[in-house]
């Protein structure tokens, strides 16, 4: 309790509060841009009413952003991890290349004799005249060459910005070929300029996976407790820690979304009984097509962190209900946590009371604060690179949100229940019930009410504003991108890479929760930040340090 | 390991599969950050310059700063007119860089936006503070790869920059390619050892292996300032290190400023090497100092030392054409075997020439530009080869054939040596010799039964 | 001291050309002993413009000038008058097929009294990029020296397709590439109101780079007091008519056996109409940045000139 009150008085540690701050941060721009940026950063006020965010607008020309494309959160984040299809981006050799194993989406393949695709790049190559005369022809005849030296079982194609100006029918190519080869084929229009970020990819994607893969198999699956984990990619292999306590609790995984994925698992995934959703900006809108077709209930859930994994584990076991699988979560949360406690109490002696600040991604801005708390540590300020509203907000202000320019260009799918399959997994009387006992479905409720009055919520932050945050209040680490990271660390603040994790991992469940407590406690306690300054640099007592002799051997 | 991967080679007209090559616009970027209180601008979509600045940022393990038009769908219709002169105004006032450095991409090349227009309007419109300036180079991404984009960029600072005022300066400009910090710190050096005075551009050292020392400086200590730039007009000759990335500026320059130029191959290896001190000892009109002929002995010996480790060796390497070209020299010249050499690159009389230097110690030898590594690949499996040299994409190769691996070119995104140590220059030959014969040496360590374990090597 | 070491590039620069990066360079203007003339031609698409471009090349071809002509229209018949008919390969095609190995001699033909043809070319309606054929072929070309001094061209003319629709098709008026326009126009209505557009075009260019407006040409399709609308129009505009092509059925005798109609029949008055509109171009010195004219005041113009009556 006394931790919760320092923090509310100290909401930004012992640095100017955040109102200062944020002004300090919009100071030097130009006056539009500071009107656009103004919107894009708040004081969380009121936690529990958050105010409106700008979130999910056009970036500001000329700003160093942390954004990327629509392309890279098409293939590179949300189908590129499927590893058994074959990819295949329609453009010039850049996009194929830059999303060829650069983001950690592990995966395994299933049998010795499958192809795990995510080893290659492919793409169509476009030169200078496939411009001028169209790329159609090209893209079908590397389909053709693409089927005929692999034989994979599915194929996806991609296109990129000069697709689309150019105006190549990718979908036309896919239909063809997929009639003329007998396999799945299928395309997306996720051309970079699409969007305003990444976010625009995502729902490029859920679109694409939903009318193309998902319930092409309807296999039944023989499981007691099974489900989807939706939004999971699988970083640092994140998911099949994920998978690995889950089992232990004896629920079935039918389908990864996409982490680790197979494309088998996606088209027989709609046997779920239940969906639950990890990274909400990017596949929130599957969970809703989902349960809109088939009567898959879904919720928000969180294994990042020790407290938001048990939080999870009891969620799902409670939506199934069983006493035996609810005692079972139970017996696994302690047997687990005979390894976690003992971390946790010495990490903390080093962490409790840092400060921390996270710029990152579409939801792990917010899941991270967990594992910081679960730390003793105190999260500032915190933002996402490409979320929207109702991923700061919660879900109750989607109704308000005003749907721009750049949205209106992504289509939503109209889904209808199916008429043979759709199945409602709770009675709507069981789900009343559960509702009134406080349980939440279809929800959530976002990162702003869980952050601390008076901390900085600062959307897609540029470099300028972090350059400031550092200065202002030289956090104990933050978590960030590959972009800033090093940025971070000339200014002799460690910088924790939350995309692809820095090469480690898992930090999801216990286990990964572990790893995580270890990482920050070695980058707080790290000696090297210390190592900065030569000792000359300081005049007091240098003489002395260079004075002493090293010890004698003899 | 890229299980889908045979000995069988299939004719590919359309498909590219694992490239070894990327775009033009990261090339442009590379080159940009060389230059002093410069900020590259990729005018296009924001994903361009996101994938660009976080591989740099691999490949360097430095703050990659650069900034963009961010094109919306809008943007991409009606032009980039608006967006690239908000861009300006907001580099200028916010990031204060000297110059900004506008590269295209293939969104802004299709729609055929103009950039010199666009830098005038803001110009007038008072947006170009007093002193500073906008330079631009056309780098569409479905043209020539990321080595052409630095070898446009590199031009572009001559069209923009380079003045002669008349009276020729005792200098040297020196085009260093496409190589690391590190290797332009040794140019530098050996510039240095002979007494040559030069201007070296671009100039990534110090500013992208930039110390850390608890102060983040956006525009770090180096890079070629734009009054070097601006001189480069004035000197007395220019060598231009690697064909491909160097040819086009110094052309350039002896068009504008009739400055003299002579083209080399990047000083990778012994003849390499030789041939660089050599036309700076010519250009200078200076005599090669003791210091740097020790050095060129020491490789030589170490060359003789190892020479039964390397002799007849077959290497399968791929990168680029400029890096390729002294490397294969190299290996030729410690009498290895290239046995098969791809480039993603264009290119068909580099490839030519690749067979001639390597005519006698391979006549046999399969040299593919325009290609990627995944046809190397299945070459390697129908031709076994003893060691692979190419960059960090080789991995997968290396583990799928168990072959001992050299990690070289862009990108090394999984070692740190390259941030470090040159490549270049006789010291660089030192290292790489090291690297070679560890690679093979690590391999028989580590899997020679217990009976055939050697002390000494 | 200093020796004078022997530079000589030991490359062959070839490889590098092919690469065919593209560079646009802010062009500080060679002083070069003989200025090349660099003129582009525009108008309604069906106006005339290949056909008076060619007969006006002729023209000037005849008077001992040497001129390149590069067709932007991805029709690529630009040239066919010049070259007798031959079909041409044009640039893009050339770069599709021979991939990186194009040299000038592959994508230029000598026509009617030595002038050079190209043909930038592109693709059918309805796909690809034909706006970035044009960029293409011009950058190509750049590459390829077609522009250099060495070339001694005193003209080089682009005729281009009728409007300009996307930035592509603004390529030949950007700095560096063509410097005077003449627009092809008719007393009808389309014809002006498309020159019109055609002007708004070029005061925007001009407005930052060098771009300017030569002057109108109309092609007489005989509408009633037709030369005393267009002077009127192209006073209005701020130009000049530079000269009134009179319909005259030579023009399609000569293009039906594939030939300007210098090259025909040099003893028509058709071919002296070309000779006086070539003498024309070849004198003037008036260019100016044109000031386009409001939808009503044209309309107003047409009235007055009875056009709606």
């Amino acid at each position: 309790m006394s931790d919760e009150t320092a923090q509310n008085d100290f909401p930004m540690g012992d640095g100017p509060s955040a109102a200062e701050t944020r002004e300090k941060m919009l100071e030097v721009y130009p006056k539009k841009t500071q009107r656009k940026r103004g919107k894009q950063m708040l004081v969380n006020e009121t936690p529990e009413t958050p105010a409106a965010i700008g979130a999910n607008s056009r970036t500001v020309p000329g700003i160093i952003t942390q954004r990327g494309c629509s392309y890279a959160g098409c293939k590179g984040v949300v189908i590129g991890p499927i590893y058994d299809i074959l990819h295949i981006t329609h453009g010039p050799i850049g996009c194929g290349w830059y999303s060829w194993l650069s983001r950690r989406n592990m995966t395994k393949i299933r049998h010795p004799e499958e192809t795990n695709y995510l080893q290659y790049s492919m793409s169509t190559d476009m030169q200078e005249d496939h411009i001028v005369f169209g790329g159609e022809k090209q893209l079908e005849q590397a389909i053709q060459e693409a089927y005929d030296e692999f034989k994979p079982k599915a194929i996806s194609v991609y296109a990129t910005c000069p697709v689309g100006l150019i105006g190549d029918d990718i979908h036309a190519v896919c239909r063809k070929m997929k009639e003329k080869l007998g396999i799945n084929i299928f395309g997306f229009s996720c051309e970079g300029y699409k969007g305003v970020s990444q976010s625009a990819g995502h729902h490029i994607a859920n679109n694409g996976v939903f009318k193309h893969m998902i319930g092409l198999d309807d296999t039944p699956v023989e499981a007691k407790y099974k489900l989807n984990v939706l939004g999971e990619y699988n970083i640092g292999g994140d998911a099949w820690e994920i998978d690995r306590i889950l089992r232990l609790c004896g629920i079935h995984i039918i389908g990864t979304l996409s982490g680790g994925v197979s494309y088998d698992e996606i088209c027989n995934c709609h046997n779920a009984d239940l969906n639950v959703v990890m990274c909400h900006r990017s596949i929130n809108y599957m969970a809703e097509m989902m349960e809109q077709k088939f009567g898959i209930p879904w919720f928000k859930v969180n294994f990042i962190g020790i407290e938001g994994t048990k939080k999870s584990l009891r969620k799902i076991a409670k939506y199934f209900g069983d006493k035996e699988l609810i005692d079972r979560v139970e017996e696994v949360i302690a047997m687990e946590m005979v390894d976690v406690r003992p971390v946790i109490a010495d990490v903390t002696t080093r962490t409790k009371g840092k400060k921390a600040a996270l710029f990152v991604g579409g939801s792990r801005a917010h899941h991270y604060q967990d594992l910081f708390s679960d730390m003793g540590m105190k999260t500032i300020a915190a933002g996402y690179e490409f979320a929207h509203r109702d991923d700061y907000e919660g879900r109750d202000v989607l109704p308000s949100i005003k749907i721009d320019a750049d949205s209106r260009n992504i289509e939503e799918l109209d889904v209808k229940a199916d008429p043979e399959r759709f199945n409602l997994r709770k009675t709507q009387e069981r789900k009343v019930a559960l509702e009134e006992s406080g349980f939440d479905f279809s929800d959530y409720e976002g990162m702003m009410r869980q952050m601390a009055k008076d901390t900085l919520v600062i959307d897609d932050i540029s470099h300028h504003e972090l350059e400031k945050l550092i200065e202002l209040h030289k956090p104990d680490v933050i978590g960030s991108g590959i972009k800033d990271k090093y940025v971070i660390e000339k200014m002799g603040v460690p910088c924790k890479q939350l995309h692809s994790y820095d090469y480690g991992g898992p930090y999801a469940g216990f286990k990964g929760a572990i790893n995580f407590f270890k990482e920050i406690d070695r980058m707080i306690s790290s000696k090297v930040w210390k190592l900065t300054r030569a000792p000359w640099k300081d005049d007091s007592d240098s003489q002395s340090t260079a004075a002493k002799e090293p010890v004698a051997v003899s | 390991m890229l299980e889908g991967t045979t000995a069988e080679i299939r004719e590919r007209k359309a498909l590219r599969v694992n490239p070894a090559k990327t775009c033009q616009p990261i090339g442009a970027m590379y080159a940009s950050l060389g230059i002093h209180k410069c900020m590259p601008h990729s005018h296009g979509s924001q994903g361009c310059c996101a994938y660009h600045r976080s591989h740099l940022t691999r490949h360097h393990k430095e703050p990659i700063v650069a900034t963009t038009s961010s094109f919306t769908e809008g943007a991409s219709v009606f032009g980039g007119l608006a967006n690239l002169k908000t861009a300006l105004e907001n580099i200028f006032t916010i990031y204060e860089p000297d110059i900004v450095s506008v590269h295209t991409t293939c969104l802004s090349e299709v729609i055929g936006d103009d950039i010199p227009t666009i830098v005038k309007k803001s110009e007038e419109a008072g947006i170009i503070p007093e002193g500073k300036m906008v330079i631009h180079a056309n780098t569409p991404s479905f043209v020539g790869s990321h080595v052409t984009g630095f070898s446009v960029q590199c031009a572009a600072f001559v069209n923009y920059l380079a003045e002669s005022n008349g009276a020729k300066k005792n200098v040297i400009n020196i085009f260093p390619g496409w190589v690391e910090p590190a290797d332009m710190r040794e140019l530098k050096r050996i510039a240095e050892l002979l007494g040559v005075e030069y201007i070296l551009a671009p100039d990534t050292s110090d500013v992208l292996d930039s110390a850390l020392d608890g102060e983040y400086k956006m525009y770090p200590d180096g890079g070629t300032t734009v009054s070097q730039l601006k001189a480069m007009g004035d000197s007395l000759a220019t060598l231009a290190l690697g064909p491909m990335a160097s040819a086009l500026a110094a052309e350039k320059l002896t068009k504008k400023c009739k400055v003299d130029h002579s083209i080399l191959e990047l000083p990778i290896g012994i003849s390499a090497t030789d041939a660089f001190v050599n036309a700076l000892r010519i250009a200078g009109d200076v005599t090669v100092p003791r210091e740097l002929e020790k050095e060129r002995g020491r490789l030589v010996d170490m060359v003789s030392d190892m020479s039964q480790y390397l002799h007849r060796k077959k290497v399968a390497i791929f990168g680029d054409p400029d890096h390729l070209t002294p490397m294969i020299k190299f290996l030729v010249e410690v009498g290895m075997q290239p046995a098969v050499v791809v480039t993603g690159t264009k290119g068909k009389k580099w490839a030519q020439n690749i067979r001639e230097i390597c005519s006698e110690a391979n006549p046999e030898v399969e040299v593919v530009p325009f290609s990627d590594i995944h046809y190397l690949h299945q070459w390697i499996k129908a031709n076994p080869v003893d060691l692979l040299m190419g960059n960090t994409y080789g991995k997968y190769v290396a583990k799928s054939e168990n072959l001992p691996f050299v990690r070289f070119g862009f990108p090394i995104l999984d070692r740190v040596g390259h941030r470090a140590f040159p490549l270049l220059g006789y010291a660089g030959g030192l290292r790489l010799i090291e690297k070679i014969t560890d690679a093979f040496f690590d391999k028989r360590d580590r899997e020679d039964p217990d009976h055939e374990i050697e002390l000494v090597l | 001291m200093k020796k004078t070491q022997d530079f000589t590039t030991n490359h062959n620069t070839n490889q590098r050309r092919n690469m065919s990066a593209t560079l646009e360079a802010p062009t500080t203007e060679k002083t070069a002993v003989k200025k090349m003339r660099k003129i582009a031609i525009y108008g309604k698409g069906g106006i005339g413009k290949s056909t008076t471009t060619q007969n006006t090349v002729a023209a000037l071809a005849e008077m001992g000038k040497k001129i390149m002509v590069v067709g932007c229209d991805p029709k690529a018949d630009s040239t066919r008058l010049l070259l007798g008919g031959l079909a041409q390969r044009s640039v893009l095609d050339t770069l599709r097929e021979e991939g990186e190995d194009v040299e000038l001699e592959d994508i230029r033909s000598g026509g009617f009294c030595s002038t050079l043809c190209v043909e930038s070319g592109g693709p059918e309606p309805g796909v690809g990029c034909a706006g970035r054929g044009i960029i293409t072929s011009i950058n190509m070309l750049e590459q390829l020296g077609a522009y250099d001094e060495e070339q001694e061209l005193d003209y080089v003319f682009y005729d281009v397709l009728g409007d300009v629709v996307c930035g592509g098709f603004a390529m030949p008026i950007r700095e560096g590439k063509a410097e005077e326009i003449y627009i092809v126009c008719s007393g009808e209505m389309m014809a002006m109101y498309a020159a019109n557009n055609i002007c708004k075009g070029i005061m925007k260019f001009a407005e930052t780079g060098v771009v300017r407006l030569g002057g109108l040409i109309c092609n007489s399709r005989n509408v009633d007091r037709e030369r005393d609308l267009i002077e009127e129009f192209a006073k209005r505009l701020g130009t000049q008519m530079v000269h009134f092509v009179p319909r005259d059925n030579d023009v399609q005798r000569a293009e039906i056996n594939r030939k300007t109609v210098i090259d025909w029949n040099s003893e028509v008055n058709q071919a002296n109409e070309y000779r006086t509109l070539a003498k024309n171009i070849d004198k003037n010195t008036m260019t100016v940045i044109p000031k386009p004219l409001e939808i009503e005041e044209l309309e107003a113009l047409l009235m007055e000139y009875g056009l709606f009556n």
